[in-house]
This record gives structure tokens, C-alpha cells and sequence, in this order.
């Protein structure tokens, strides 16, 4: 069976892409269909979902909710996909050297990636918040050296134990250089668990960019992140909920895309699991 | 006879007027223009409509000091600690070194003397105060026996030592207090000398940076020291609780003082120490949360419950919600330190105009205060409406301005002057109504092309940022002000004396510095409403600072709470008389 038919048929990856999709289109259109963000008509303020002329509702300044919102998206998409695509680019470089070349290499790696294992994110973003000020940059700097981290930490594990598999043994003693043991030989197998590993760490970014707007170290007004919506809504929790409910929505629907793409990525991608499953599936 | 006649006449009237208002009869136009009709003054008619329910709301009306509802009728009972929901943070608790002071002052402190409910001036620790008839000397009695918190005397010497170091060293006092020479001992009365006779002599003596403490105590915790303990590990006041616990972004705490003998302030019912056991201020800084504790039961009264639960909290039968104007406002200044945005009028004059006022009145405050065209609230003694011709809300006008100033606006639509763009920082403090005002500001500026990125940070880096010299400070803050007299703060917030704090705006203008001048030698009402008019109009038209709104104060409190009176001439409630019948 192909890849792409076995993608078919993985139902949480279909329902994980579908609801991304949705999400994406919402992120790339959204701002053209619903206007400036940060147009405000101050009558028009805390307008609930279904009113005539603000379909999506207004915030407190009478901001369109739905213009906000996927421009939200945007920001949300922009930090966590590019931090961890880069977290997960250089996060497997350090982990397939650390893994592979090991010695004092590795000794040091490690040690830094301990250090740095050691701080929660939130803690990591604060300092970063603290040293160069609020905004979208400490918050893409903190959830990428965590991220960035915590990928070269897996990716070493796995190395160390496919560095002793026959297949590398046989292609060091074949005499190929380091380089090419390294892109040919054991990339290949820990690729898929960065792959899934990723789509953890985006859905972390996505939360984690949430809370940090949210406490206010993460994006700053009128900048809208979906966090920071759902902070300003919560003030108005009795009056319109949407305020704070369409973002909450957005974030939830974004996670759990992510996480059902990859759990669906897992159970396409990674070599042990598959055949575990194929043999499950062929008894 | 006749003369009372009519006044019972009037009294009536107004009576019926007020019902009729209260029970949705008749608009709150109409309500105001039945008043002036009355022969009530502009000012007062509008002070009386907020005290009536400033909206137009069927709901249980409010009212100005919470009279019917929180009587201290019956048998007041001893006990029980009363759990205030706060809307700031709380500053330190010594009146000499606090740039804010908070309720708890009310509680561990006395002040010389101190407004009544009708506004009129009252002794609070002095036994009785008098002035010469030519306004030149002020004599206050002070009490025998009294003694501080830890035991200090506090006859007329020290008393008149406390005062001459809040005059001399205090955030504010120096320059509050021009018109003063300074006080001395006469007997038990301490004496105070003016220049020359100033009708705001007392007004500062009213206020919490006038609150009564033992000095030696003070001295001994580091009194103007930076490392100084007092306020914040311990205080010793004259007032009716003493201090607890002080815990920043949390809550403060303070408990009864079973020696304090009682209070000389004529409005107090008990004369004796206090019935609460203790005070508990919670710090409370999400809007949302405040009602949401008072209707759970967490807390027994409430001070500046979020606007957007305003309607909700009048509608509950357990709880009583108490409004009325507050001599307060929002501003944004302009440091003059950076004279390439904010160095000639025109262009302040086309920022103001860009700012539809009524519109954030309407939208962030939900009706529950006024904008402001100058520096005073509409509500206010010596408010002088000619201001309202100058900062309406004018797109056009703002634009023209402008343009005139030389500003020309390029490809991106943002205005530019020499090369310079109309792009400049400003701060704003981490507080619900503040941050909201700014994100509708930034975009109202941005109508116009002027980009102003403002940054959140909590309220003690925001008064840091505010406060530096020349450019160290930001070249545009957005801040809230909060004072018994508007004038007295408004004059230290714009004379060249005080550059730069409290004068964020770095202003020197020799026209507002003779208006200050003229109010501080004013020894007649005449006199003071002339000076006043004066500052008010200059202020309005040359823009020292960008004026917004003015919020109107609310307080909230459980039914069982009794004695819990705010009024309109204080900025928090006392405490003395306050008890749960729970």
C-alpha cells in the first residue's frame, strides 16, 4: 500500500489536516475578508456573535472579533511553525553529532541541553521578556531554544542507539566518511521521530504563545495574538463571552489539529510502530 | 420667614424631582435642566445626577453616601475582619515617601483635618481649627494625651514636626505648599504661617501625604531612605487600626487598636475604637474578578468594580453599589524634551483633536464618566465649561492642525517633519482601563498618521519611565491621577518647579507658571475661582497635557456592611464606624 493511501486512511491525520487546513485558509484570507484589525467604532463595542453588520461580534472597542481573530492565526501559525521547523532543523543537527560523534562532543552538548531542559518555558520567556522586552521576539526566542532543546535531546537518544546498529557498523567499516553515514545512514531513522516530535513542539508553540500573550509577554496591542484576545475578553466573560470564546476556540481546534496530525504522522512515519501495527492489524 | 418658605419650597421640589428621576419617570436631561430650574448651579446640578444614578438604568438607584441602605442604625456590632476588593496595587504605607496612597490609610492614619460629607472642612485629629481674618495664620488644637500607635506622644510639638517634615521632604509636600512659611508650637496648638493668604491652605492637610505619624518612629525605620522599613514592615499612626501585613500585588492588613480613644471628626458616630477586629485588602487587578468575588461572597466591599458588571451589581439584592463624580482623570503627557513632536502648540492641539473623547467614555467606561476638554472633571467646584470649546473631537481640524504645524504625510500614510517620522514610544500602566484606552488612542492617532507604540508595564516601571529627566523619560505616558482638589495636583503636575516629577510633560511655560502664581496667592473665592478659571482655560488651550476622561468613582458592599460610607469629597471610606450584622 502507498504512503499516501495509507495518509488516507489514517483518520486522525484526515481530521487533524482537514481541521488545519480550515485553519490556515482562515489565517491567510481571513484579514482580506474581514477588514483591518484594528479598525474601531467605539458604538459598537462588545457585540455578541450574530449581530447584523458584525457577524463574529466586536470587542470592547468595537474591533471586528473575526478580523482579530485570524490575524491571530497568523501570528500563532508564524511563531509556531517557523520556531519549531527551525527548532527542529537545528535541534537534529545537534542531535545527530551529539549522538554520533560522542566524547567530550557530546559531554558538552549534553551538559547544555540539561541547562537549558532544566528551565520551564514560561520561566525561560520571562527572562527573555525581561532582557529585551515584551513583544513577539522573546517569545520566539524561548519557545525556539526550548524547542530547539528538547528535539537535539530525543534525536541524541535515538542516534546513540542506532550509532551501534549492524547497518552503521557495516558502513564504518565500509570506510564512508562520517558525513555520509550520518545523511545516508542514521538521518534517515530519527528524521520521523524529530517529524512527530515536531508536531508535539508546534502545538506546545501555539500554547505557549497563547499564555505568554495572555499574561502580556507576548504579542503587544493593537497587535492581536489569540492569547491576548482571550485575556482582554475574560474581562467581559458576563457580558460576551465570544470576546474571549472565539480565540479559546481557535487555540483548541489549532492544538488538537496539530496533535492528531501528528499522532497520524507516528503511526505513518515511524518504521518500528508501523510494523507493530501492520502485523496487529494482519492477525 | 418668607426666605424659608422658599427654601422648604425648593426642597421639596428637588425632592420630587430626584424621586421622579430615580423611579425612570423623567430622562436625565430632564433631571439636570429640573435642577438648574431649581436655581442648583450647573456644577452641583451634575454633581447631583452622577450621585443619582448617572445612567439611565431601571435598576436600583445608587446613591452619594449609600444614606438609606447602609445605615449605622441598631445595635453595631464588635468583630469580624472586613474584606475589601482593592482595583490597584497597594503602595507603601508612609504617607512622606508614597507617591499614591491607597484606603488603608484612612484606617492607621489622621489627618489635621479632613472634609465632611457636605464638603465642608472638619477636624480629624485636631480638636477644633481656626483661621485668622486676614487668611495669615491657621490654628489648629491639638489634643492632650494622644499618644501614637507604639506609645509616642503626639502633643502640638510633635504634630508641628510632622508637619514641617512633610512639608520639607515629602513626595509632594514642597511643592503643595508655596504659600506656607512653616508651623509652629503655641501652647497645644500648632500654628501655621502663610506668605500670604491662600484659600488652599487646608486642602492639602486633607490629603493621605498628610497623614499623621510618629516621627522618632519613622526617623528610626530610615525615614527618606530608599531602604527605609517603614510603611512596609511596620507604621505608627494615630488612626483607628494598626498595621498587619503588607504584601505588594497581594493584600494588606490591619488590626484593631484597642487604645484609640476615639475620633473628633463631628460625622464619626463612635466615638470609640473601632468595631471591625481587622481589614483585609485584597489586591485585586483583573476587572472581571472583583464583581465576580463580591456576588461569591468572598469579599464584603468593594472599591472600582469593573464597569462592565456595573449593571449586573446594582441589580443584586444583597449587594448596595454607591456612586458618585471623582476628582480624578486620565492624561497623556507630552515630554517637551523631545521638541520635534511635541515642541509647538499646533501640533499638540492636532493630537488632541484626533481624540474622540465621549466615544472612550461611551465604549470603555460604559457611560460611567465624562470627557474631559481640560484639565478638570466636568464635575468639579471650579470646573469652567468655556474649556469645552477648545479639544472637541474634529478629524478635519486635528488633520489641518497638523498640516500646519509642517508635518506632511509620506508613502505609508505616517506624518513626517524634517525627516523625522511621527513614530514615538509612550507607556501605559498594566491596568485594565488604561491598556484600553491606549489601544483606542494608538488607533485614533493613527486616523491622522502619528504612530505611538505603547508598552505595558506594571505600575512602578511605568511611574519610573514617566519620571526621568530629559529624554530618559518617555516622550509620551498615559496616566491616571487620582486627588481630592484637582487644582492642587494639576498645578504641581504642569509648573516648572517640578520638572520632571511629578511635571511628566517637562513643561515650562511662563503664561501657565503666573497662572499657578495667581491660584497660589488667591485668598478669596473670587479670587480662586478667577485664578482657577484662568489655569483652566490655558491649560486647555496650550495643552501641557492631552486630556481624556474622568471616571466616576464606585464602591460596592454587601448589605451586612454598615457604616461603610464613602462620599464624594473623600477618595476612600473611613473606617471607624464601619460593622457586619452577619
Amino acid at each position: 500500500m502507498s504512503r499516501f493511501r495509507r495518509a488516507l486512511k489514517n483518520k486522525q491525520l484526515v481530521i487533524g489536516m482537514i481541521i488545519a487546513i480550515v485553519i490556515v485558509v482562515l489565517g491567510i484570507v481571513g484579514p482580506a475578508v474581514f477588514g483591518d484589525y484594528s479598525k474601531q467604532d467605539l458604538l459598537r463595542g462588545h457585540k455578541p456573535v450574530g449581530t447584523p453588520g458584525d457577524f463574529f461580534g466586536t470587542d470592547a472597542l468595537g474591533r471586528s472579533l473575526a478580523a482579530r481573530a485570524t490575524y491571530g492565526i497568523r501570528i500563532s501559525l508564524f511563531v509556531a511553525i517557523s520556531v519549531t521547523g527551525l527548532a527542529m532543523v537545528v535541534g537534529t543537527i545537534i542531535g545527530l553529532i551529539a549522538g554520533y560523534v560522542k566524547g567530550l562532543v557530546d559531554g558538552v552538548i549534553s551538559l547544555l541541553i540539561d541547562f537549558i531542559w532544566g528551565f520551564p518555558l514560561i520561566l525561560v520567556a520571562v527572562l527573555a521578556a525581561a532582557s529585551i522586552g515584551s513583544g513577539l521576539l522573546p517569545v520566539i526566542l524561548a519557545v525556539g531554544l526550548v524547542n530547539t532543546v528538547a528535539i537535539a535531546r530525543v534525536v541524541r537518544g535515538e542516534v546513540l542507539g542506532i550509532s551501534e546498529k549492524d547497518f552503521v557498523v557495516a558502513a564504518k567499516a565500509g570506510g564512508y566518511s562520517t558525513m555520509r553515514i550520518l545523511t545516508k545512514h542514521v538521518a534517515p531513522n530519527v528524521i520521523p521521530v524529530a517529524l512527530v516530535l515536531s508536531s508535539y513542539y508546534v502545538a506546545v508553540a501555539i500554547i505557549a504563545e497563547a499564555a505568554l500573550s495572555f499574561v502580556g509577554l507576548g504579542a503587544q496591542a493593537p497587535l492581536p495574538s489569540l492569547g491576548q484576545m482571550v485575556s482582554e475578553g475574560r474581562n467581559y466573560m458576563r457580558l460576551n463571552h465570544w470576546e474571549s470564546t472565539i480565540p479559546g476556540v481557535i487555540i483548541f481546534a489549532m492544538v488538537l489539529s496539530v496533535s492528531l496530525i501528528g499522532d497520524g504522522l507516528r503511526d505513518l512515519l515511524d518504521p518500528r510502530l508501523r510494523t507493530a501495527l501492520e502485523r496487529a492489524r494482519a492477525k | 420667614m418668607g426666605s424659608q418658605h422658599h427654601q422648604d419650597d425648593a426642597v421639596r421640589a428637588a425632592s420630587d424631582l430626584v424621586d421622579s428621576y430615580q423611579n425612570g419617570r423623567i430622562s436625565r436631561r430632564q433631571f439636570g435642566k429640573g435642577l438648574i430650574g431649581l436655581g442648583i448651579g450647573a456644577t452641583a446640578a451634575s454633581v447631583i445626577v452622577v450621585a443619582c444614578g448617572g445612567s439611565s438604568s431601571k435598576t436600583k438607584a445608587t446613591t452619594a453616601a449609600g444614606a438609606t441602605e447602609n445605615t449605622t442604625a441598631g445595635t453595631p456590632k464588635v468583630g469580624g475582619t472586613l474584606r475589601e476588593g482593592y482595583n490597584r496595587d497597594i503602595s507603601k504605607l508612609d504617607p512622606i515617601t508614597t507617591n499614591w496612597y491607597d484606603p488603608a490609610f484612612s484606617a492607621i492614619y489622621e489627618t489635621i483635618v479632613t472634609d465632611d460629607p457636605d464638603g465642608k472642612t472638619v477636624a480629624q485629629f485636631a480638636k477644633s481649627f481656626t483661621v485668622s481674618a486676614d487668611g495669615l495664620t491657621y490654628t489648629f488644637e491639638i489634643p492632650e494625651g494622644r499618644v501614637s500607635h507604639s506609645g509616642g506622644v503626639m502633643g502640638a510639638k510633635q504634630i508641628a514636626e510632622v508637619l514641617t517634615t512633610i512639608k520639607e521632604k515629602s513626595f509632594i509636600g514642597g511643592v503643595s505648599t508655596v504659600p506656607m512659611d512653616g508651623y509652629s508650637v503655641d501652647g497645644n496648638n500648632v500654628v501655621l504661617k502663610m506668605k500670604n493668604a491662600w484659600l488652599g491652605a487646608l486642602n492639602p492637610h486633607k490629603t493621605g501625604y498628610w497623614g499623621l505619624l510618629n516621627i522618632d518612629t519613622w526617623n528610626k525605620a530610615g525615614g527618606t531612605d530608599p531602604k527605609s522599613t517603614y510603611g512596609t514592615a511596620s507604621t505608627d499612626g494615630t488612626g483607628p487600626f494598626t498595621f498587619g501585613e503588607w504584601v505588594p500585588g497581594s493584600h494588606c492588613l490591619v488590626n484593631r487598636w484597642d487604645k484609640y480613644p476615639g475620633s473628633n471628626t463631628p460625622y464619626i458616630t463612635n466615638k470609640g475604637k473601632a468595631y471591625l477586629d481587622a481589614i483585609r485588602w485584597n489586591v485585586i487587578t483583573e476587572a472581571g474578578q472583583r464583581a465576580t468575588q463580591i456576588e461569591g461572597g468572598e469579599l464584603d466591599t468593594l472599591i472600582g468594580p469593573s464597569y462592565a458588571d456595573l449593571e449586573r451589581l446594582k441589580g443584586n439584592k444583597k449587594l448596595t453599589v454607591i456612586q458618585h463624580p471623582e476628582w480624578s482623570g486620565f492624561q497623556l503627557s507630552m515630554n517637551r524634551d523631545y521638541p520635534e513632536y511635541f515642541g509647538d502648540v499646533e501640533t499638540r492641539q492636532g493630537l488632541s483633536h484626533a481624540i474622540n473623547r465621549q466615544g472612550l467614555v461611551d465604549a470603555i467606561l460604559f457611560g460611567n464618566g465624562d470627557a474631559t476638554y481640560g484639565p478638570f472633571p466636568k464635575t468639579d467646584r471650579q470646573y469652567e465649561p468655556k474649556v469645552e470649546q477648545f479639544n472637541q473631537f474634529d478629524i478635519a481640524k486635528a488633520k489641518d492642525l497638523l498640516a500646519k504645524a509642517g508635518w506632511t504625510a509620506g508613502s505609508d500614510g505616517v506624518l513626517t517633519r524634517n525627516g523625522k517620522r511621527f513614530e514615538f514610544a509612550a507607556v501605559v500602566e498594566d491596568e485594565t482601563v488604561q491598556k484600553l484606552i491606549a489601544e483606542a488612542v494608538t488607533q485614533q492617532f493613527k486616523e491622522v498618521g502619528v504612530v505611538s507604540k505603547f508598552e505595558v508595564v506594571d505600575r512602578a516601571v511605568a511611574f519610573e519611565k514617566e519620571s526621568g529627566a530629559g529624554q530618559k523619560a518617555a516622550p509620551m505616558s498615559l496616566f491616571f491621577w487620582l486627588w481630592p482638589v484637582p487644582l492642587d495636583i494639576l498645578v504641581i503636575f504642569s509648573s516648572s518647579e517640578t520638572i520632571p516629577v511629578p511635571n511628566f510633560s517637562h513643561v515650562k511655560d511662563d503664561k501657565i507658571d503666573a497662572a499657578v502664581a495667581e491660584w497660589r496667592k488667591s485668598g478669596t473665592p473670587d479670587a480662586a475661582q478667577a485664578a482657577s478659571s484662568n489655569f483652566q482655560l490655558l491649560w486647555a488651550e496650550t495643552l501641557p497635557y492631552i486630556p481624556l476622561m474622568n471616571q466616576y468613582a464606585t464602591f460596592v458592599h454587601q448589605n451586612y456592611v454598615k457604616g461603610w460610607q464613602p462620599f464624594v469629597w473623600l477618595l476612600y471610606p473611613v473606617y471607624n464606624d464601619v460593622w457586619m450584622d452577619k
